[in-house]
Parts: C-alpha cells; structure tokens; sequence
C-alpha cells in the first residue's frame, strides 16, 4: 500500500476522535430512550410508536395533500435519496427532510423515536466501514501511536456517514408520510394504487391485534412475576419463557378462530367499509412534481461532483 | 437485526421488492383466501412474540423466530413475515421503507426452508419435535444472518467487514433462538400438538363451489 496517505497520530487521539464520540452517542441514546419512555409512561400511553389511527389533528399542507399523491412521492423520493452517492447531497437531503418535518408540523417525540431505532445500526456502520475498508490509491489512513494494524480510513468513515445520512434523511420523512394522515386512509390510498385490498385489510387487523395480544402478554407476564419469577441468564429462565410463547401462541391461535367466526356472523365479507377519498386536485399533482423534481435534482448534483 | 433505509445499493432494493413480491404472493395463494384475515391476527401474535427480550449475561437480544413461524405456519410464513415487517417499518422503524423487500426476503426466505424442514422431519414423539425444533430454530436464524451477510456485501467490497460483524453479531443470537423455540415446540407438543400440523394448508376442496 505505497499511494496511501499515512497520517500518524499519538495514541489517545483515539480515544478523542473514535471512542468518546461514541461514548457520547450511546449516552445520549439511552438516556432519551429512557426519558421517552419514562414520559410517556406517565401519560398511560405507552405505544410512543402508534400513528393515530382515528382522525390525524392538523391542517398543514401534507395532511391536506392527497394521500395517493403523498404516498407516491415520498416513496419514489425515498429511493432517489437511497441512490445518492455522495455526503453533500446526503446532507441536502436532511436539509429538506427537516424542511418537510417544520411544515408538516408533527410530533417531534415520534420523529426521535424513529431516529433512535436506527441508532444502533447506523452506529455498527460509523464503527465498523472505517477499519474494515480495503485501501485503495490515494486513499488518506489515520494510524494511532503506532498501531499498525488498526487503521481508520478516512474513505471509509466517509461512506459510513453518507449511509447514515441517507437512513436519517429518509426516516425523518417516515412521520409526515404516515402520521398526517388516519392509517385507514394511507391504506385506501394504497389500494387505489393497486395494491391488493386484502393487503391493507391484514394491516389494519393485525394492527388491532398487535394491541390486543401486547395486553394479553403483559396479563400473562404479570402472572409470571406474581408467581416469583425473574429474569435471569439460564436455562430456567429460557424454559420459562419458552412456555411463555408456547402459551401465548395456544391463546392467540384459539382467539384468532374466535375473532373470526364473530366477524363472519356479523357479516364480513373481505371487505371493511371505506371512506370516500377527496377527489384529486390539480395542486396535488403539482405538489408531487415539485416534490420529485427536487428529488432528481438532487441525484444530477450528486452525480456531477466528483 | 434489520437492515435500514440507506444501505443498499438501489438495484438491490428494489430487486428485493420484487422478489418479496413475488413470494409473498406464491405465499397468499397456499392460503385460501378466507383464511387470510387469520393469518393477520396471527403476525399480530408473532409480533408481540418478537417483542420479548431474553437476558444474556449484562444485555438481552430479542427474538426474530424465523424457524418458529416457519414451524407454526408453513409457506404462510413468509406472507406472515411480510406483513410483520411492514408493520415494523410502519410503526416502529425498524428497518426502513426502502428496505422492506430485502428484510422480508432475510427472514421469509428462512422460515419457509425451516418450515418445511420441521414439517419433514419432525416424526411422532415429543423429543424429536423438540430437537427438530430447535434445530429449525437455530437454523433459520443462522440463514437469515447469512442472507443478511450476503445482502450487506452486495455493496461491494467495502461492506465485506461490517457483513462479517453482522455475522459474528448472530452468533449468540442463533443458540438462545436455537433453544427457545426447542422448548416452545415442545411446550406445543405436549398441549396442542395440532398447532404444530401447519394450520393454513391449501384447502382439498374448493371452499365455496
């Protein structure tokens, strides 16, 4: 590896540049998952992570555009950001993104969660593609105190971040693509699009029944704990568990023939009543060709630097 | 562990939707179509299953049950997963929009070779479905950490030491996912072995005329 720059660096500049960084960054998270959670806790309402299901609050321009529209968009948009190359596109399109987020004015609490769901993989990409990236020419390698074989490649950190980028980037528009709008609705407008309605409708169910059995498992595990069990690292607590599960699929295997049969004798036929949807504007339209040029603008920058 | 918006090349992404695509709709039709709502209510349960945390020493991994919903399910497994996934994605962010396909292909493609191999080989007595269980348990995490590794190196071959991170990450994961679904197959041998007969088979006769 002659054409490699070789920047040495005394040993505890790893510390400052690498491991306090991420220190940092696990300390952060934790403690706002913890704070979240604690808050919302508080509230009684524990499911940070369910959009609203009944009737979205808000008037912005995105909860007022139509929802085939909507969809269409920012998911076409989100797989031209996934296309870019480079960091300062990558960062444009956070940019924009957190544009998007002022105007559709949603919960800054959800948007955080979802940005910390993502944490620990970005992370593992921001720790590992720096070390592990073979050099080619021209590349720049900081070495620390002398330790040959751990090598932190610039271009590689630089890849690692421009991934991040692009995951936060598209996340921060997942809330305004899913929040401003009832989750019955997004699904008719994914039908109207012509997605199989038997799709949207398993959605919506399994959505309902997510509740339905969190409720049942925390009845259960209260049970567990009223009985003197804890959690501790050993096969007892494996088996345990495991009977957990094999419990938990036994009632919801039988409430799932229960749940249905009642919806046949009351009539269900495959199919949910629907809402009518707003008919489409011109504006509509125009806003998504707006929207999506941006988006192609931004992948002709990214290809034209170098 | 899911892979996130951002991370694979395009062609990739998009190729894993049409993949996932097409297998999930293989997948619908093993069902009949009235016994699609149940399998709805029944990824709710899987679900709420993955959202249990098993303690290992000072952290805890939480359990993704490829082999388990193969077991339980068979081929309608991977329209299961799918759905799950979406929901994940949908309200959790956990792996992201753009990724679906490809998650889905991960852990669909896994259930569906452990289901089938449980159904095979799981003979008559309790303890071989318990050791068959886990193995499909173990198995089926194992080769969603090898897709998961494959999918990762598509990107080249700067992204060949984070797929082996990912792999190695697996590991631990494997065993205690190994174990548990050995006992849960055999907690439902012994109380409801009927679970264990794959409840959503293409009916013999057609349901209504």
């Amino acid at each position: 590896m002659g054409d490699v720059n070789v920047i040495q660096m005394p040993l505890w500049q790893l510390f400052a540049m690498v491991v306090a960084p991420f220190g940092l960054l696990a300390v952060v998270v934790t403690l706002l998952r913890r704070r979240i959670r604690r808050r919302s806790a508080e509230k009684g309402d524990p499911d940070w992570s369910v959009p609203q299901l009944e009737g979205a609050a808000g008037h912005s321009l995105i909860h007022r555009w139509d929802v085939r529209c909507k969809i269409v968009t920012i998911i076409v948009y989100s797989f031209m950001i996934t296309a870019i190359r480079q960091m300062t596109p990558a960062l444009v399109a956070i940019g924009l993104s957190c544009l998007v987020l002022i105007v559709a004015r949603v919960s800054m609490t959800k948007v955080l969660m979802r940005i910390l769901a993502i944490a620990g993989f970005i992370t593992m990409f921001l720790l590992v593609m720096p070390f592990t990236v073979p050099l080619h020419k021209g590349d720049t390698v900081i070495v620390f105190g002398g330790l040959n074989w751990l090598q932190f490649s610039m271009r590689g950190f630089n890849l690692a971040a421009t991934i991040a980028a692009k995951a936060v980037a598209i996340t921060l528009l997942m809330e305004p693509l899913l929040a401003t709008a009832p989750l019955p609705v997004t699904l008719q407008g994914l039908s109207r699009l012509g997605v199989p309605d038997m799709a949207g409708q398993m959605v919506l169910l399994s959505y309902r029944y997510i509740n339905v059995f969190r409720h049942e498992a925390r009845r259960m595990a209260t049970g567990m704990q009223v009985r003197g069990f804890r959690k501790r690292t050993g096969v007892a607590t494996v088996q345990a568990l495991a009977n957990f599960l094999g419990m938990l699929f036994v009632r919801s295997f039988e409430r799932t023939e229960r749940v249905f049969d009642a919806m046949r004798a009351r009539g269900y036929r495959g199919l949910f009543p629907e809402q009518t949807l707003k008919r489409q504007r011109p504006a509509d339209l125009v806003g998504a060709g707006l929207w999506l040029t941006v988006g192609v603008a931004l992948l002709v920058f990214d290809r034209m630097i170098v | 562990m899911h892979i996130s918006d951002g991370v694979l090349p395009i062609s990739v992404a998009v190729g894993g939707y049409v993949a996932g695509a097409g297998l999930a709709a293989w997948s619908a039709r093993r069902a009949s179509n009235e016994d699609l709502p149940k399998v709805a209510v029944v990824t709710s349960a899987f679900f709420v299953a993955s959202l249990i945390h098993v303690p290992l020493g000072p952290t805890s991994a939480h359990l993704l049950m490829p082999g388990l919903a193969g077991a339980l399910l068979g081929p309608v497994a991977f329209l299961s997963i799918g759905l799950g996934l979406l929901l994940q994605s949908l309200l959790f962010q956990f792996g992201g929009l753009t990724a679906l396909g490809a998650n889905a292909l991960m852990m669909g493609v896994p259930a569906v070779a452990c289901g089938w191999f449980f159904q095979k080989y799981k003979g008559r007595t309790q303890l071989r479905q318990t050791i068959i269980g886990g193995l499909a348990g173990a198995s089926g995490t194992a080769l969603a950490a090898v897709i998961l590794a494959i999918l990762l190196a598509t990107g080249g071959e700067d992204f060949f030491g984070v797929a082996k991170i990912a792999l190695l990450a697996h590991v631990p994961v494997i065993i205690i996912e190994g174990i548990v679904s050995a006992f849960t197959i055999g907690f439902l041998a012994r109380v409801k072995p009927s679970l264990l007969m794959h409840s959503f088979r293409r009916p013999q006769i057609p349901a209504h005329g």
